[in-house]
């Protein structure tokens, strides 16, 4: 029974041995396959999940290529700063991060507004590095770094900052670089990485690509809590190209100082009587921190603006191309302020405006030569053909006026180009018709984009009986082409243009176009197409107006014996004169409110005898073309010849 | 059988030392010494190529260990029949102590001169042997009688809740589940077996309810990771992709890039089998899983050659408790199991899991070594 018993139990056990054995044996099996499916099936899929954990891949900005003038000073260069930047990853709790950090240094709001955004903007949750500011000063880097333990989440990088040495003397020429943002148009090849600077403005935007060089990458190894422990650059950056300008900075500067100036005096702010002023009065414009624009009366006055072309006639380079009142682009790269900003934005003289490109005026009595032109070469006229001014041409019940009250008397073309005879060029205008005025304005480049380099263009208006039509549905009058005969009405012109009609007349056989880079040799010009006979003749008048002893600009002769130059000046009514006030008369320029006052042109070349250089001045608001902007384009050729 | 021992006892000692030596199961010493030597390798690796703070401890108490190993190898089993009263009391004991004086957030070690120990890793094995000597009078048990089954269930019950409220579901489930293993092994009549499953089934809910809140979260979690992939999710998680991109050979000793960058939770402990993974690839892992497999297999072995009862329960169940160490560890790496916090036996980091595989491999080698005596 016992030994039975003992049987049984024996079989029983072995029976349930196997049977426990062969579940055992189940169970590793389903561990193995999990392994196998795990190591070899899944093992790509595994591995990329591995290498995002290990790796976190980086690239690098490249160094930005600089901006030099044609004597290879810097306009835009490199400095070195210091950014924070934040090695982001899942597990981390920001808030609470970026409060100690601010408990410690000051950080912008703006940066922050711009660091949650591109927390906000990532696209997985993949450890990367996002900017938290570039402006650290190197008290803030050390009072972070002696406390690093605390943010092993935070690194410091050396950045470069990019500084604009000249300031706002070429603000609007260089323009300025800032964080990229979502506004920005850029080839979608271009990899954005946090804190690229892209071109936003000027030659930095117009040249981005070339400035901003190739990037570089880098492989970081992180390990789970962000911290770096390798670093490994498998991709070299390569700097961006340097850019040269045709500008010459000391010109640039002579010039912005001197369209600034005007005729008006320097004053220190010593003196007693400006000391008063300057108690009552908030916005005044300080030269030199000592110093005041002050007029005839004694008073302080803002600084002109307006705008100083000089361009080689020869290949349309640009010597100086100056915009007043500019903007410091250094603003941009410290990251600016919404104060700054508004500041900037809401200033009446608009100092963001380009003037000299995209600043539009009439052109007032600089057009003559284009009138004149038109009229010689349809052959309505010879160097002989008389009118006669008596001071105002009635037409129709309109009085059209010359700036002479009573009259120039009888004279030809030449001299009423020297003495700028507004009524000889009404009956000039109304014998060539506007038709014919437009087409030779277009071929001195007026009414039309260069292809020069720099997004901020402005086309201007050169109108015709056509253009009139389709804008108002409306026909031309003849009243009107009195007007644009002498530059007033719909024409609307840019410094620029100004300035390449004037080379174009100045240079006689080719249509020069402007450029802002040295030895841009590849441009071929066309030719002008215009009779060489006639443009000598309207040379020769430009000659008169600064020569003749009733020359528009006599008084500003340079007046040396290798190098003098030619022009015409021009004042543009800004607004209508009635009838009525003409008869009180008129109220002197000075004393109407600025924005009423008369612009201020002049147009010229230099020298006379073999022309090399044109310039175009605008002064907004000036008073007239001849003793505001004729001295200013005198002393620049001074400065220009070294006189 | 008095006529043998007399022989024996005038036997030259050093002779029956060497006869008991040559009888030693060697395969078993092998295997136990050489997946402890993986352990200080892996431990080393895990500390990135330094023998502080695992791999050098790991090292010395293996040693120590493996020589207790022997100690008890060479003791005869009637003396383990007779310590099973009392180290069971003993382990419970110290359960029972581990719940009020316990080191740690979650109470599972007691100090005893200056070491750390976990009562409920040696109660496994006190555990068997408490069942392996109430089994031994197998014959006088009626497995027919529900009676007869209250005394061992409450061998098994009590310790088991106990550990499951320190709270270590773990190992307390793995108490259990040693037990009701036994249990069927000795031949409970499977009627009750039956009986038994459905009052584990209806008793679900139940359990569910007293489970804490951080272990109904990691069975939850591991029914879907992703709910929490930065909690507890995130381990699981990152061991997957750490044994995945280990692939068929590994990405080399000391190369495991998870492991290196402490994207490895606890890789010293309950996760030390997925840096071996990691590093080895499927290759190692299958090879030490094989090696286990072997291990095992020779220590269960033992148990159709051995007489009584007590020696074959012993054998069964030591061969059991490895196995159930085993599969836990790695189901929960892989992601089969959820994470219950088990130790790779002999490879993990961790004094109280190693002496307890080792006293108990000992003890299975003395019986083995003994067999042939009564």
């Amino acid at each position: 029974m016992k030994n039975n018993n003992q049987k049984i139990l024996e079989q029983t056990l072995t029976r349930r041995f196997f049977f426990l054995s062969f579940l055992k044996t189940l169970v590793v099996g389903g561990i193995s396959w999990r392994f196998f499916d795990l190591q070899i099936i899944e093992n790509q899929k595994y591995k990329k999940l591995s290498n995002q954990n290990q790796f976190n891949y980086f690239i690098i900005p490249p160094e930005r290529g600089r901006i030099l003038d044609r004597k290879m000073r810097l306009l835009a260069g490199n400095m070195d700063s210091f950014s924070l930047v934040l090695n982001w990853s899942e597990s981390l709790d920001v808030k609470a991060l970026i409060y100690k950090i601010s408990q410690i240094i000051y950080i912008d709001k703006k940066d922050l507004d711009r660091f949650y955004s591109s927390l906000n903007e990532k696209k997985n949750n993949n450890p990367k590095e996002i900017l938290i500011t570039r402006n650290l000063s190197q008290r803030d880097v050390s009072k972070l770094a002696v406390r690093n333990v605390e943010f092993p989440e935070i690194t410091f990088s050396m950045s470069k900052k990019r500084v604009y040495p000249q300031g706002k003397i070429v603000g609007h020429i260089t323009g300025y670089t800032g964080v990229f943002s979502k506004l920005d148009k850029l080839d979608s090849n271009v990899v954005t990485v946090p804190g690229l600077d892209v071109g936003k403005r000027g030659l930095e935007k117009f040249f981005d690509n070339e400035l901003r060089g190739k990037f570089g990458r880098k492989r970081n190894e992180v390990t789970s809590r962000g911290h770096v422990i390798d670093t490994r650059i498998y991709q070299q950056t390569s700097s961006g190209e340097d850019v040269q300008v045709s500008l010459d900075m000391s010109l640039q500067a002579f010039a912005m100082q001197r369209l600034e100036m005007g005729n008006y005096n320097l004053t220190s702010i010593q003196n007693k009587v400006i000391k008063k002023q300057i108690e009552v009065n908030e916005n005044i414009s300080y030269i030199d921190n000592n110093f005041v624009y002050t007029n005839q009366a004694n008073k302080i006055v803002n600084p002109h603006s307006g705008s100083v072309i000089v361009m080689d006639v020869e290949n349309g380079e640009l010597l100086c191309c100056v915009s007043s009142p500019g903007f410091n682009p250094n603003m941009f790269s410290n990251g600016i302020s919404d104060n700054e900003w508004s500041v900037l934005k809401n200033n009446t003289r608009s100092p963001l405006l380009n003037r000299s490109m995209s600043g539009v005026y009439p052109p007032g009595s600089t057009i003559k030569m284009a009138v004149a032109l038109a009229a010689l070469e349809s052959g309505i006229i010879n160097y002989k053909t008389k009118f006669s001014c008596t001071g105002v041409k009635e037409f129709g019940t309109s009085n059209f006026h010359c700036w002479a009250k009573n009259g120039h008397g009888s004279l030809n073309l030449m001299q009423a180009i020297e003495q700028s005879c507004d009524v000889f060029f009404y009956e000039l205008g109304l014998k060539v018709g506007i038709d014919k005025i437009a087409v030779m304005m277009k071929k001195l480049g007026l009414g039309q984009y260069y292809n020069i380099e720099t997004d901020e263009k402005t086309k201007g208006v050169v109108p015709n009986i056509k253009w009139k039509l389709q804008r108002d549905g409306v026909n031309w009058t003849y009243g009107e082409t009195l007007n644009a005969s002498i530059g007033q009405g719909y024409i609307l012109t840019t410094p620029l243009q100004l300035v390449t009609m004037v080379s174009r007349i100045a240079n006689s056989k080719y249509a020069i176009n402007p450029s802002l880079i040295k030895n841009n040799n590849n441009k071929e010009f066309n030719n002008l197409d215009i009779n060489q006979e006639h443009l000598n003749f309207i040379k020769k008048s430009m000659e008169e107006v600064v020569l003749g002893k009733k020359g528009t600009a006599k008084k500003y002769k340079i007046g040396s014996k290798k190098v003098e130059m030619a022009g015409k000046t021009g004042t543009v009514q800004v607004v209508r004169i009635t009838e009525e006030e003409r008869e009180k008369g008129l109220i002197k320029n000075e004393d109407r409110p600025w924005k009423k006052r008369d612009h201020a042109l002049f147009v010229g070349y230099a020298p006379i005898s073999k022309p090399k250089y044109a310039i175009s001045v605008v002064v907004e608001h000036g008073g007239s073309g001849s003793s505001v902007a004729a001295p200013i384009a005198r002393d620049v050729f001074k400065n220009l010849f070294k006189i | 059988m008095n006529f043998k021992s007399n022989k024996f006892s005038t036997d030259n000692p050093t002779k029956i030392l060497l006869t008991k030596f040559l009888k030693i199961n060697w395969v078993i010493v092998l295997c136990v010494v050489f997946l402890g030597l993986v352990g200080v390798a892996a431990l080393y690796s895990a500390a990135g190529g330094n023998w502080n703070p695992w791999a050098k401890s790991h090292l010395t108490r293996l040693i120590i260990g493996v020589f207790l190993m022997f100690i008890i190898t060479f003791i005869h089993p009637k003396f383990f029949y007779k310590l099973t009263l009392i180290s069971f009391l003993l382990g419970l004991l110290s359960l029972v102590f581990v719940n009020f004086f316990g080191v740690g957030s979650v109470q599972r070690w007691i100090t005893i001169g200056g070491l750390n120990v976990q009562p409920s890793e040696l109660m496994k094995f006190a555990l068997i042997l408490m069942l392996a000597r109430y089994f031994d009078q197998l014959s006088k048990i009626n497995f027919n009688r529900l009676f007869s089954y209250v005394i061992p269930i409450l061998y098994i019950i009590i310790p088991g809740l106990i550990v499951i409220s320190q709270p270590d579901l773990g190992t307390g489930l793995t108490i259990i589940i040693l037990g009701f293993a036994i249990l069927f092994y000795v031949g409970v009549s499977l009627k009750f077996v039956f009986i038994f499953l459905l009052t584990f089934i209806s008793s679900v809910p139940i359990i569910w309810q007293q489970l804490y809140n951080y272990q109904k979260n990691r069975i939850l979690v591991f029914l879907n990771p992703e709910i929490d992939s930065l909690g507890s999710g995130y381990q699981i998680i990152q061991s997957k992709i750490a044994i995945g991109s280990g692939g068929l050979f590994g990405k080399g000793y000391l190369l495991g890039s998870q492991s290196r960058l402490n994207y490895l939770p606890e890789k010293h402990t309950d996760f030390i089998f997925t840096l071996i993974s990691e590093e080895l690839g499927f290759f190692g892992a299958m090879t030490i899983i094989l090696i286990f497999c072997v291990l095992i297999a020779s220590i269960v072995k033992i148990s159709f050659t051995v007489d009584t009862l007590f020696s074959k329960v012993i054998v069964f169940g030591v061969g059991l408790l490895i196995f159930l160490y085993l599969t836990l560890n790695i189901g929960m790496v892989c992601g089969l199991l959820p994470v219950v916090g088990a130790p790779l036996p002999l490879i993990s980091y961790g004094g109280t899991s190693l002496f307890t595989i080792l006293i108990s491999v000992g003890v299975v080698l003395s019986i083995n070594v003994h067999k042939n005596e009564a």
